[in-house]
Order: C-alpha cells, then structure tokens, then sequence
C-alpha cells in the first residue's frame, strides 16, 4: 500500500486542482457563485485535518507557489494605484488610516474580551485591519465591474494591507519576539523591513521599466517581462525575510508610475494568473484546521461583526468629503471585507520564523474560513448594487 | 410629430457642445465613470450644462449662448477646470479626442436612460462603435429660409472645419490613416449625410420633413445625422463635422471661424448656393477626413483644386472684417497656425512616434486637455 500512498501524494495537489477548479466553473454557471468562493470550500474539504485528501505539511512547493500567485495579485493590485489620487484627494488616505485603526482597535477589545492574550489579541487586530487584495481583485476581473466603488475598494484594500504589515511587524517584534521591548525598536525594524522591502519592488519596477523601454519600445505585451520578476521578487524577499506584500506592490506602482504598461488583456495573467488563482484559494482553506474552526467560531463571527462596521462606518463617515454618496461609501465598507488569503500567507510567513501563530489563534482560523467563502460574495453583490458590473452576459 | 416652429435667434450667435472621453489614469482605457462624475458635479452650479451621453464612459458638456469668442472660451475654460477637478477627485481622467485611440467597443456600456436604450436596440453594434467625440457648434440665425441659406452657402466649408478639429487618427490601436475617422463611424447610420437641397423653411417643412415623418422614419429633427442640420426650437444651424478637439481652448476659436465666415457668408457676396454644389461634397469631405490639411479640394464652381491648408488660409483672410467686428481676430490667428502647423491627428501621431505605446496619445491628450494654452 505504500506505493499507493505515495502515488496518491504525488498526484493530490493537481488532482485538487482540478476538482476545485470544475466545482468553481459549475457553481459559476448553475449557482452563480463567484469561482474563488468554491476553490476555498474545495480546498477546506481536501484538507489534511478535514478529508485528508491533501498531504500535511504546507511548506514546499505549494507554499511557494501560493505566494506567487498572491505576489501576481499584489503585483496587478500595486499597478492600479494611483499615487496622484492620493495626492488629488487625500480624503481616499484619511479614509483608509482611519478605517484601519478603527478595526484594529474593535478587534483587539472583542479579543480582550473574549479572553485571548494581549499578544494574540494583538496580532488578530493587526491582521483584520487588512483586506484581502486578491479576493477584490478576482472577482472585480470576473465582473468586469468599474466605477467609485470598484476604484476605492482597491485603493483601500492596498493601503490597509501596508498598514496591516507595518503593525504586524511591530506586534511580532514586540510582542513575540521581545526583541528589546522597546516599543520604539520593534517600530524602527518594522519600518526597516517594510522600507527595505519596498525598495526592492521600486528598484526592480523602475529597472525593468527602463529595460523595456531599451528592448522593445511598443511592446504591447509585458506580461512574461512582469510575471518572471514577481517570481523573483517574491523568492528573495522570503529568502531574505523581507515583505513579499509589500515588495510585490511596490513592485506594480513602480511599474506602472514609469509608464510600462500593463493593459486589460493581460488582466489577470491570463491562463497563468487563473491556475495560480485556483491554487492560491484552495492552499489557503486547506491550512485551516475544522477544529480549531469550531474552537474560535464565536469570537471568530464577533470579530467579523466589529470589524465590519468600524469599516462601513469609517468608509462611509468619509464618503461625502471625498466625492461620493454615501451609499456609495457604505458599500466600500460593505465590500473591504476580505481577508483570508493575506491573513493565511502572513502567518505562514512567520511559521517559517519558528512561530505558530495560526494554531494558537482559533478565532482567526473561523475569520479566515468564513471571510474566504463569504468574502467573494459579499464584494460580487456589493459591485452589482453599486451598479459598476457590466449588465452584458458574460459570453 | 411636425417639426417645430422656427424660433428667432440673434443672429452670429453661438453656442457649443463637446463630448468627452471619460478614461482610467491606470490604463488609459475607457472608463464608464460618467454617473459618479454626474453625482459629484451636481453638488456645485456648474458653468454650461453637463448630461450623460450614450455611453458612460462620455460626458457631453454645453456652454450657454454667446455673442463673443471672448466670453465663449470663458465659459469653456471654467468648465473644463470644473471637470478636470471633479476628474482628481474620483481618480477619472477627461479628455478630448474624436475617438479613443484602442478602446474596444464590446467593452463599452450603455448609460440607462429610456432612449438610449432604445437607440442601442435599434442600431447594435453600431451604438457601441458610436463611441466617438464630436464638437457641434450652434449658430444663431433670424428666421428658418436665413438657416437654410447658411446651411448649403457652408456646403463647401465643411473639409475646414473637419481638417481643423480632426484629432482621430488611431482606432482600436491602430493608425487608421485618416485625420478624422471618427466621421467614418458616423457614415454608418442611416441618416447621415447632408441635408436635402431646399432653401425655403416652408418648402422644407412641407416638400421634405413632413412627409419623411409620414413614412415614419423619423419623429424630430434628432434622427437626422447630418453634417449640418436645422435646429429650429433653438433656432440655429447646428455643425456637427468638427472631432473634439484636444483643447476647450481649440473648440471656442473653431466656433469664432464658423461665426465669423457666417458672417461673410450673409453679405451675399457670393452667388447663391446651388444643388450641383454638392457634386463634389463627397470628395471634398473625404480629402478633409482622409488627409486633413494636405486634402486637395475641388471647387464646386471651377473645379479648380486646391490644398485644404491654403484655401483656409486664404478664407481666414478674406473673413478677417468680419472677425474684427465681432472681437476675434485672435481665434483666426490660432486657426492660423493649426493651418500652417498641423492639427491635432498629427500631433497625436507625434506623441505614438515619439513616445511609443499607444497608451501614450491618451496621455498626450489628458495633459492638452487640462493645461491652459495661451488665448490670444
């Protein structure tokens, strides 16, 4: 049997792969379910603590890939920020500090109070300050949808993942590390790191930028050019336990700020964005164990409760001031929901540094599990009632 | 439904209407941002009105009425600054252009509204490919026989005017060869054209509009596409040729040419126009879109050829008095030099030689569009 065995672990990622990848295209059809949203229920089945069907063990070549395809994502999400709007109307950044520190507030008293230690609470509040850059992104790619809503949700999401990083970073050097307990230092290397990871993204932007410039002047179709140096990046900021995040988005702003361009079709990185997509979603769910599921369902619901509201009141508290309804602002609250796959490859990353976070953090395994599968859908309805998704049938 | 009476205007007075391309700062590409500009606009009066267009990803914007070139550019200066900075706050770029340089128009959408929808049923495909940018300049006139006279005495005007605001020279990402191909798209419907040759009001509304109405073709004067049509319940002439050109700056001088050569056209000196005149408008429209200011055009009364560029250069003097008595010899100077230096196709043509990606027209003319360029 053990031939079988390892048959069976050779072949159970690309089988899962394919099993999530018809699940996600029926439910699209029959459900009208966003795709992302079945990739995650499919990957938390296969599981190794649920079905078992996937081996244990996460770090190896899946991890990798599944930080590729998130460098991908990050790498696109990067490119459709707008520095100059940020500039133009400085509401849209005003907005985003305050929605985040709104929600890292709320969750660290939910945490407190539902009984975890200061240094979990901490990093749950840190976390969920976040929005997921990939779940917005997909689905506003499948939907074709722009507008207001689509336009700030990206921004938003971009920016509270940076804050997210630079006060993860302070938590895990203060807090779990005590590397000198000094507040101060653990701000200054958390500022080193991002600072360091950022040039590297701007660094490899602007270089790959003059390099295309140099090769090929119209080239309409960088895709391979900016595929292969997120790959890169996002290999040698793990190696050298710098942000990938932040690397890979700077990455995208760098590029798209020195005018390479990056144009619709080439969305999404085709074919190759769209199998690492369906990677990215199942890797995520399978790291979640249904125990500790279950264990943190309670806080894990309230903290999803707190959190969304301080965003749809902080969103929407700014919506007039910077140029849109409020409507309009409720629903970017509604929509920054997402959280998962930057929360799962955030803790992975620091599992490698010899820290378990995501077994000591049970809310924080049901946030991710509920947040992955609910997520794809609460943004898909939130563009439809903004009424920035295209009314043409998908062909 | 019968056409409107013809409602007196003051004559020479003008009015202009330009549609904007609506586009992403990250991609350049068409974006249907026009309802949140919409909302955002209508918080503060704005100069002119504003509505939706077709599609969302265009805004038309209107000035008042207007006796100068002065005060017309005025108020287009203040709109588009109006535009340009609802446009930074919601991160929408604004633009002219006659098309969008590699727009692709299964993407575009249609704005809802009642008989847009109704267009786009009709006319498919068509709707969508419509999604080009056009000047109309209103001119007044005193009764509806002045309008018709204006209208064919111009007949042989029109390449001016579309070899002077022609900036679409690049389609669906590539150099289309024309100066203006945005009147290509036009060409489709059924409707387009000129006007048929009547030159009484009365004879207009009896011998043609009526009874094209009782074919049930059409229901008002706004099924008509044509080149230069009556629009009796503003009671103007309505020129509808020109591409949006690049600058609000362009926009007023190209009204002042049109009011200024009225102007000449209503002294008379000219003989009457004629219906053999427009043997040679087809040529003489295709030179203009094909070649711009090299077009070479025939005369209609001697069949003499000559370049676009030189025969506007020598309209531009011959109307010199008359665009003295109305104040705006300065917008005749700066069709003066888009005569002598090129329109704005060839400077978009400019910036993809120099600049490469097409991406890069759109980002030449986002800059033209918010930067004042000197009025002289």
């Amino acid at each position: 049997m053990t031939f079988s065995t390892e048959l069976i672990a050779e072949i159970a990622w690309p089988l899962a792969l394919l099993v999530a990848w018809l699940a996600g295209e029926m439910a699209f059809r029959w459900l009208n379910l966003p795709r992302i949203a079945v990739y995650a229920m499919t990957g938390f089945a296969l599981a190794p603590t649920q079905l078992g069907f996937l081996p244990a063990g996460t770090s190896g070549p899946a991890l990798l890939l599944a930080n590729i395809a998130f460098g991908l994502i990050l790498f696109e999400a990067g490119y459709r920020i707008n520095l100059r709007w940020l500039r133009a109307n400085p509401w849209i950044a005003v907005t985003s500090v305050v929605e985040a520190g709104l929600s890292f507030a709320v969750v660290y008293i939910v945490a407190s109070v539902a009984g975890l230690a200061s240094t979990a609470a901490l990093l749950l509040a840190a976390l969920a300050m976040a929005t997921s850059p990939a779940t917005i992104l997909r689905v506003v790619n499948e939907q074709r949808s722009a507008g207001q809503v689509t336009e700030r949700l990206l921004h938003l999401s971009v920016l509270n993942c940076v804050l997210s990083v630079l006060a993860f970073k302070i938590v895990v050097g203060l807090a779990v590390f005590h590397t000198s307990g000094s507040l101060l230092h653990a701000v200054r290397g958390s500022a080193f790191v991002l600072a360091a990871s950022a040039m590297a993204g701007a660094v490899a932007g602007i270089a790959l930028s003059a390099l295309l410039r140099h090769l090929e002047p119209a080239q309409r179709d960088n895709t391979l050019a900016f595929a292969i140096t997120v790959i890169t990046i996002v290999a040698l900021t793990h190696v050298l336990q710098l942000s990938p995040v932040v690397a890979a988005l700077t990455f995208g702003l760098a590029t798209r700020h020195r005018r390479s361009f990056f144009g619709r079709s080439q969305r999404g990185f085709g074919a190759l964005g769209d199998i690492l997509a369906v990677l990215l979603f199942v890797f995520v769910a399978a790291t979640l164990d249904w125990r500790h599921v279950v264990a943190g369902l309670g806080t894990g619901l309230a903290v999803i409760g707190v959190r969304q509201l301080a965003k749809i009141a902080s969103v929407g508290a700014f919506s007039y001031v910077s140029g849109i309804s409020l409507r309009k602002g409720l629903l970017v609250g509604l929509g920054t929901a997402p959280v998962s796959a930057f929360v799962v490859l955030m803790l992975e990353q620091t599992r490698h540094l010899g820290v378990h976070l995501v077994d000591d953090l049970a809310p924080l395994a049901a946030l991710a599990l509920l947040l992955e599968i609910l997520g794809p859908v609460i943004v898909r309805r939130t563009l439809v009632a903004a009424r920035e998704v295209a009314r043409a049938p998908e062909a | 439904m019968a056409l409107d009476a013809f409602t007196p205007s003051r004559r020479g007075t003008l009015g202009v209407e330009l549609e904007l391309q609506l586009v992403a700062p990250t991609d350049f590409d068409l974006v249907p941002a026009s309802p949140d500009m919409l909302a955002l606009l209508v918080r503060r009066p704005f100069p002119g009105t504003v509505t939706p267009e077709i599609t969302q990803s265009m805004i038309e914007i209107a000035t008042g009425i207007h006796e100068s070139h002065a005060t017309l550019a005025a108020e287009l200066i203040q709109m588009r600054d109006a535009l340009v900075a609802a446009g930074d706050r919601l991160n929408v770029g604004v633009c002219g252009g006659g098309t969008h340089p590699f727009q692709h128009w299964t993407e575009r959408r249609i704005f809802e509204k009642p008989r847009f929808e109704r267009v786009s049923a009709l006319y498919g495909y068509l709707t969508r490919q419509f999604t080009v940018f056009g000047q109309h300049v209103h001119l007044g006139c005193a009764d509806g026989d002045e309008a018709l006279f204006l209208l064919h005495a111009l007949n042989r005007y029109v390449p001016h005017f579309i070899a002077l605001a022609a900036s679409s020279p690049f389609v669906q990402g590539t150099d289309t060869l024309f100066d203006s191909s945005r009147l290509n798209a036009i060409s489709a419907f059924p409707l387009s054209g000129r006007a048929p040759f009547l030159m009484s009001w009365n004879e207009f509304e009896t011998r043609y509009f009526d009874r094209m109405a009782h074919t049930g073709i059409v229901a008002s004067m706004k099924d008509f596409y044509w080149d230069i049509r009556p629009k009796p319940e503003y009671g103007t002439i309505e020129l509808r040729v020109c591409d949006t050109p690049l600058t609000v700056e362009r926009a007023a001088a190209i009204a002042a040419y049109l009011q200024a050569l009225c102007a000449h056209l209503l002294e008379r000196e000219a003989p009457d126009p004629v219906e053999d005149d427009y043997l040679v408008y087809t040529h003489n429209r295709f030179q203009a879109c094909r070649f711009g200011l090299e077009g070479v055009l025939v005369n209609p009364r001697t069949y003499e050829r000559v370049t676009i560029r030189d025969d506007i250069l020598a309209t531009l003097d011959r109307v010199r008095p008359n665009a003295a008595a109305l104040g705006s010899l300065g917008a005749l100077d700066e069709l003066r030099m888009i005569a002598l230096a090129g329109n704005d196709a060839a400077e978009l043509r400019r910036a993809r030689a120099e600049r490469g990606a097409i991406e890069n027209v759109v980002a030449t003319a986002l800059q033209r569009f918010r930067e004042s360029s000197p009025i002289t």
